[in-house]
């Protein structure tokens, strides 16, 4: 009894002593892998940063008014949003392989599930972020046409095309994940459609005037317009 | 050089056959044959008449016409002898016509004229323009005559204005342009002006070419150039300027290209004007200015309602250009009875130079902060026209001056403004 009992301590320590001496190379080597990442992700970091410091992208972020979204979000300027995201997207792939050099059982799965979506999720956020930027200077430049056409409701005109291609972002980003694919493409087909046939009627049946003014303006001999009509130089 | 690339073998060929001139004006064309003959024949009227001993060339740069201008000016007979009462040149008078693109471009025809005048080895080059159809003999020898016989580097128009023509060059153009340069040259942004053949080649060597405001204004340009090499300006008065043609570009457009290029300027040149403190005038061949009498025009509300919908419309925007003082004080100014509407020109210049400053730092698209200015302008246009719809052009002036004054008084704050940004990025 008494051996029986020393035997299986005895087995139950060799056990351990095996598993840790299995164990700790391996955590070594994840360890030496994160700080391999650790380190390339760094120099990646202001790698990334010198190369958009130089083609000047913080300003082209400006002119394009995605600045003034990343600052609406608290965010700093393109340059550091696009090294960050460079720094810990590395990171976070040197993790990822670290912690499979583990081989625990279950999260090898996991893991390699995560490391297939990550550049379906960047790419995702990629979209959704042009998406933001786009719409915004667009929804800009047709507010801006509108005002000085002296045209009614400009601010409509420009939500509406602010909505619009946020609608499409957001479909292209969920189709790109794969997130119930052929929901999010009939719902787009549908909310765009009915926007669109909505604007149609809406103009067709309540501003018959305005689309008679805006055809006749358009297509019509053309009026001098009298609002300029002090030549500016 | 830049000759390689800007003359064809069938232009070179035609300026190596004229050989060295000592003038040379240019008519840049576009679809204009119906009064480029016109022009050509003043030019040519001129030369016979002020320039009897001179080599002289008339150059015509066209921008792909599809009107047969060109073939309109190399058809044209030659002046008669006698008809000046026997005064003609002893000289031939060169005509020259080169295609410079399929598409018209200001930037492209000036950049053509300023390789032919260097070519050319001219002292003194004007340019003018086809549509203009009251153009003089005179005008061309008033433009010419400064920087031949006296060394002037650039020769900006002056003309007889009547006292509502021309208000967005009176109100903003040359007010702020002088604040800023330090030389009061009323008209920078006009489509005559001569200049040396000096100039000529040191605008030529510069690298600004592809730039935007260069490309739709070069004119300005030219004349910063000057101002900034310390070249000697000076203004020709010329006479009445005609109504320009309904063709002419409307006030977005006119703001986008005079603006956006007087903007651009500050920002080139910043390192000439940051210290410079005060205004000089410039010699001035002729009257100063004229100003003739004229109705107001009748249809004024539509401008003052596009004023208020446009600072109504257009908050999230100014927020971004104005600072919240200057945006509160225009919303003020917005909801002002019509009949007791004044824009006052302390808060029009701060605005302005508010603009300037935003435009330096790309707050937003830099042709979105030009577009969001035309609201403004119709606001402070709408209130010069009610001040003014009885002034004599005596009144009109002194207010202007007064407007020139305001602005260099503020332009401490421009600089201020203008430097904020370095001192964020440290």
């Amino acid at each position: 009894m008494k051996d029986t009992i020393v035997q299986g301590l005895q087995q139950a320590y060799l056990n351990l002593f095996h598993m840790i001496a299995e164990f700790l190379p391996r955590l070594v080597v994840m360890l030496v892998i994160i700080l391999s990442g650790l380190l390339v992700a760094y120099a990646l970091k202001y790698v990334v940063r010198a190369v958009l410091r130089l083609t000047k992208l913080d300003r082209l972020s400006e002119e394009a008014g995605a600045s003034r979204v990343l600052r609406m979000a608290a965010l700093p300027s393109m340059t550091e949003v696009l090294s960050r995201s460079v720094f810990w997207i590395t990171l976070l792939g040197f993790i990822l392989v670290g912690i499979s050099i583990l081989n625990i059982a279950g999260l090898q799965e996991q893991i390699s599930r995560l490391l297939r979506l990550l550049p379906e999720i960047v790419v995702a956020m990629l979209i959704l972020f042009l998406g933001l930027v786009i719409a915004n200077f667009l929804s800009r430049a047709a507010l801006l046409a509108a005002v000085n056409a002296g045209y009614a409701s400009p601010k409509m005109l420009s939500w509406s095309i602010r909505f619009g291609i946020w609608i499409l972002a957001i479909a292209m980003a969920l189709d790109e994940l794969g997130v119930a694919r052929q929901t999010v493409i009939a719902a787009f087909s549908i909310v765009f459609g009915a926007f669109m046939l909505g604007l149609a009627i809406a103009f067709g049946l309540g501003g018959q005037g305005l689309a008679r003014a805006f055809l006749e303006r358009s297509l019509g001999e053309k009026k001098e317009d009298k609002t300029d009509e002090l030549q500016p130089l | 050089m830049a000759e390689d690339i800007l003359l064809g073998d069938d232009f070179l060929r035609q300026l190596m056959s004229v050989g060295e001139v000592d003038l040379l004006v240019a008519i840049p064309t576009y679809n204009n044959a119906s009064t480029v003959v016109q022009a050509v024949q003043a030019i040519e009227d001129s030369y016979q008449q002020n320039f009897v001993r001179d080599r002289v060339v008339i150059l015509n740069v066209d921008g792909g016409s599809i009107d047969h201008t060109t073939e309109a000016i190399l058809n044209m007979n030659g002046r008669k002898a006698g008809v000046h009462r026997g005064i003609t040149s002893l000289r031939t008078v060169h005509r020259v016509t080169t295609q410079y693109a399929r598409s018209p471009s200001q930037g492209m025809a000036l950049r053509t004229v300023l390789a032919a005048a260097d070519l050319l080895r001219a002292r003194s080059c004007a340019i003018v323009s086809p549509s203009t159809t009251n153009l003089d003999p005179s005008w061309v020898a008033n433009l010419l005559r400064p920087a031949y016989r006296q060394d002037f580097a650039f020769v900006a128009p002056l003309y007889s204005r009547t006292r509502f023509q021309g208000l967005l060059a009176r109100n903003l153009l040359y007010p702020m342009s002088r604040a800023v340069f330090g030389l009061r040259i009323r008209e920078m942004y006009s489509e005559e002006w001569g200049f040396s053949g000096r100039l000529a080649s040191e605008c030529l060597s510069q690298n600004s070419w592809g730039a935007e405001a260069v490309r739709t204004r070069p004119e300005a340009w030219m004349a910063v150039s000057a101002i900034c090499s310390g070249m000697k300006c000076c203004q020709s008065f010329l006479g009445p300027k005609a109504p320009p043609p309904r063709t002419g570009p409307d006030l977005v457009e006119a703001i986008r290209q005079t603006v956006g290029n007087l903007f651009w300027c500050f920002e080139t040149f910043q390192d000439h004007w940051m210290d410079r403190t005060g205004t000089e005038a410039v010699p001035t061949f002729g009257s100063d200015h004229e100003l003739t009498p004229e109705d107001a025009p009748s249809r004024q509300e539509k401008m003052l309602e596009l004023f208020r919908s446009g600072v109504k419309d257009l908050d999230t925007v100014l927020s971004s250009i104005l600072s919240a003082d200057t945006y509160k004080q225009i919303s003020e100014i917005a909801a002002l009875e019509p009949d007791k509407f004044h824009f006052g020109s302390e808060p029009w210049v701060r605005t302005l130079y508010e603009f300037a400053a935003s435009y330096h730092r790309t707050v937003i698209a830099r042709d979105h902060i030009l577009q969001a200015l035309v609201p403004l302008y119709r606001g402070q246009l709408y209130s010069f026209l009610l001040e003014h719809a009885n002034s004599t052009p005596e009144e009109i002036e002194a207010d202007s001056e007064a407007l020139c004054l305001e602005f260099e008084r503020q332009k401490p704050y421009l600089i201020e403004r203008w430097k904020a940004k370095a001192e964020v990025k440290r």
